[in-house]
């Protein structure tokens, strides 16, 4: 009896290893190779004229980064890249768990709302900021002709993509616009997991609304916030479409991000070693912020 | 029991799978089998009825294809060229402007080579260095190639050998509203950046009909190589340079700075758009809210795009003259790249480049939907777009730049530097020192 048991367990591994070879073999084809491959090409001097010779590069050790840090592009990078990621994160979480508060609120239309709100995540991206673009648009742009009209007439020039000090800001604005309905519905969906019978008797207990959503509906969502969270995480950190449509990285260099720089690197200038180092500098502090993100937000079991 | 179930369900869903893929692989070898038997018969036929066995296709990469009003131009090429020569497909490899190059080096890497491509002078010394671009010594006949210019084809010279071919030339011109100018008083466009300066002192107090800002002086300033091309061109025409002769970065003269310091001007008194990419540029002037503004000469393609009646109130006027200079600006053409593939390859290549750069295929072109200069000697009769009447002559005042393979970098520097002394409103001297190092990195 018991050998049948043993024989029946290591069968069914044995079958879940087979089924997980599809995935491995893909995943180590498309991910880890090209990652390998990636930071391998960081420290040599490899340019176009390798890629289409395919005489392999020249090693260089670190020159490439410290080529990087020479010019003094990586650190305004970084910086600007976790400006973006930090305040894009934040609002987006905290528009979307209103508008999922909302939704969830059983308010006529919920479920019209819901649909309209998603329109602008299925919008492809270079779309959005084509649209943000000629909304942003510094001589007709409507965003300038709304400025004109709550200053009064004060302020008749203003040009958000223009100015080097709201730039950033009109990126943000069209990554908030295009990511936050994902949020809202991930959030939504984890809502309802909160058990109303627990809300409703907090709400006999005297639990004002404050301390019902930081005492139940937090704890009882956090799995849901850290997988959307961390998703944001990611999606923002590698947002390169917005940027290099609406500013292509300006003006001067104001919204130069990792993923600008990188794609400057290797395919403006043709350095594929340094777009490379840039890009393992960039996977590297990725993973550094999700690894803390999920040490600062430990996993929470609800009864 | 259940387990029992379930496994049979995997296994089943597995074969499903397995015999879907099988099933599309099949399908695909089927097509491309079919394919390739088509083509085999094609093939066959073609050479039973007498025709040459040896078919030729040539990879076209060309991103004005995609452009509006360049299309009709280009599948009239191909169209009639195939039409004269049985044997030979073109065929075209299209992506956007910015992506174009980028295309061409990938297809290149993976083995798939274009034999020639469309674009800008400026990315001839890329393509040379990364081995793409061949000499067109060596794949064009000496006799086709004595009909250019010769200070033309200087521009394309690495190393006593030609990268490139001009399909036609330009230098940056100015091109004028005259309707806007007369509003403002003036009967001509200006010659100097003094007088434009003044002049622009009067069109900023002008409207459009509809209460929109009219913007005297137009400077591409964009993060896109293509401005960082139009600001050298601009520090030309002030007497400045950015290399020395020997391709050394040198922008410690007058008329590098002087540049900088008009942009800072302009930008002070709102005279020009700030931070705008050539096609904005045109955009506004076709609109009739820019009253000048410094384009290659085929820019106009993408005025009268925008504006059919254009041509009634645009007028071209030779680069101005300041600072230190004298007005000699950058020469800008369209320009072929050629790719050595073979000598089968290259024999139609040669026929297609004499048939592309000849005064049949271009007469109708240049006169009518790209204004620009000929670059050929044999096209010098050629009648020219009445709007570039005011600019002949600037087409031979040009400097040429030596070659540099980092120079899309480094006019992506030169924008950020132009933007540093706009948009930010830094010190000028020090955003050049700034310039300098970023320039120096890239040039290592």
């Amino acid at each position: 009896m018991k050998g049948r048991l043993n024989n029946r367990r290591n069968g069914d591994r044995l079958f879940s290893a087979v089924l997980l070879i599809p995935i491995l073999v893909l995943s180590i084809a498309f991910i880890l190779i090209p990652i390998v491959e990636s930071i391998f090409l960081s420290f040599q001097d490899y340019g176009s004229k390798n890629l289409i010779s395919g005489k392999p590069g020249v090693w260089n050790n670190f020159e490439n980064y410290k080529d990087l840090f020479r010019s003094g592009k990586i650190i305004p990078s970084i910086l600007i890249t976790f400006k973006f990621v930090i305040l894009v994160v934040l609002i987006q979480f905290i528009v979307g768990m209103a508008l999922a508060l909302i939704l969830n609120s059983n308010i006529k239309g919920a479920r019209f709302l819901r649909s309209v709100m998603m329109m602008p995540w299925i919008v492809p991206t270079v779309i959005s900021a084509l649209i943000w673009m000629w909304i942003f648009q510094p001589q007709y742009g409507i965003f300038k002709y709304f400025v004109s009209v709550i200053t009064g007439g004060a302020v008749t020039d203003f040009a958000m993509l223009n100015n080097p000090q709201t730039a950033l800001w009109g990126v943000i604005i069209a990554a908030l616009w295009k990511l936050t309905p994902l949020m809202t519905l991930l959030l939504l969906a984890g809502l309802s997991n909160v058990p109303t019978d627990m809300l409703e008797a907090a709400k006999i207990d005297g639990a004002n609304a404050p301390t019902r959503f930081f005492k139940i509906i937090v704890p009882y969502m956090s799995p849901v916030i850290k997988v959307s969270v961390t998703m944001s995480i990611i999606e923002n950190f590698k947002q390169f479409p917005l940027f290099w449509t609406m500013t292509g990285g300006g003006p001067n260099d104001a919204t130069q991000t990792l993923a600008v720089l990188s794609y400057r690197e290797a395919f403006v200038s043709f350095d594929h070693g340094s777009g490379a180092a840039v890009t393992t500098i960039w996977l590297v502090l990725m993973i550094l912020v999700v690894w803390i993100f999920n040490i600062a937000f430990p996993k929470e079991e609800m009864d | 029991m259940k387990r029992v179930y379930k496994r049979i369900g995997s296994i089943a869903l597995s074969a499903v799978m397995a015999l879907s893929l099988a099933a599309c692989g099949g399908n695909d070898d089927e097509k491309s089998g079919s394919n390739k038997t088509t083509k085999q018969e094609e093939q066959a036929n073609k050479t039973e009825e007498g025709e040459s066995a040896s078919d030729v296709t040539l990879k076209f990469a060309n991103y004005a294809v995609l452009e509006q009003g360049y299309t009709e131009f280009w599948e009239g090429v191909k169209k009639d060229y195939e039409e004269a020569h049985d044997n030979v497909t073109v065929e075209y490899v299209s992506a956007p402007y910015n992506e174009i190059v980028n295309t061409i080096i990938n297809m290149a890497a993976s083995g798939n080579r274009v034999d020639l491509l469309f674009g800008e002078i400026s990315w001839v010394p890329g393509l040379m260095d990364t081995g793409l671009a061949s000499p067109v010594e060596d794949i064009l006949s000496q006799e086709f190639l004595d009909t250019f210019y010769p200070n033309v084809m200087e521009d394309y010279e690495i190393d006593g050998s030609h990268y490139g071919l001009p399909l036609y030339i330009s230098p940056f011109v100015l091109y004028c509203n005259k309707d806007i100018l007369k509003e403002a008083g003036f009967d001509a466009p200006p010659e100097t950046y003094d007088e434009m300066m003044s002049m622009a002192d009067e069109i900023a107090k002008l409207k459009t009909d509809d209460g929109n800002k009219i913007y005297p002086f137009g400077q591409t300033t964009a993060s896109v190589p293509v401005s960082g091309v139009a600001l050298n061109a601009m520090i030309f025409t002030m007497g400045g340079r950015l290399f020395d002769d020997e391709g050394n970065l040198s922008v410690d003269n007058d008329g590098f700075k002087q540049t900088f310091e008009l942009l800072q001007e302009l930008d002070k008194k709102q005279y020009n758009p700030q931070n705008a990419k050539l096609k904005d540029l045109r955009n506004l002037f076709a609109l009739g809210q820019l009253a000048m503004y410094y384009d290659q000469s085929w820019g106009f393609n993408g005025i009268s795009s925008i504006n059919e009646d254009a041509a009634d109130f645009a007028i071209s006027a030779k680069p101005l003259k300041g600072g230190s200079g004298e007005g000699k600006s950058m020469l800008q053409a369209h320009s072929i790249i050629l790719v050595d593939n073979g000598e089968e390859q290259t024999a139609a290549l040669s026929d297609f480049v004499e048939y592309l750069i000849s005064e049949d295929t271009l007469q109708d072109y240049l006169q009518n939907i790209t204004p620009a200069y000929p670059a050929t000697k044999s096209m010098a009769d050629m009648e020219l777009n009445p709007v570039l009447e005011g600019a002949k002559g600037s087409e031979s005042e040009v400097i040429s730049q030596p070659f540099i393979p980092e120079i899309s970098d480094i006019d992506l520097e030169l924008a950020s530097l132009a933007q540093a002394v706009t948009v930010n409103q830094k010190d000028v001297d020090g955003a050049i020192a700034e310039f300098k190092t970023k320039a120096e990195t890239i040039l290592k």
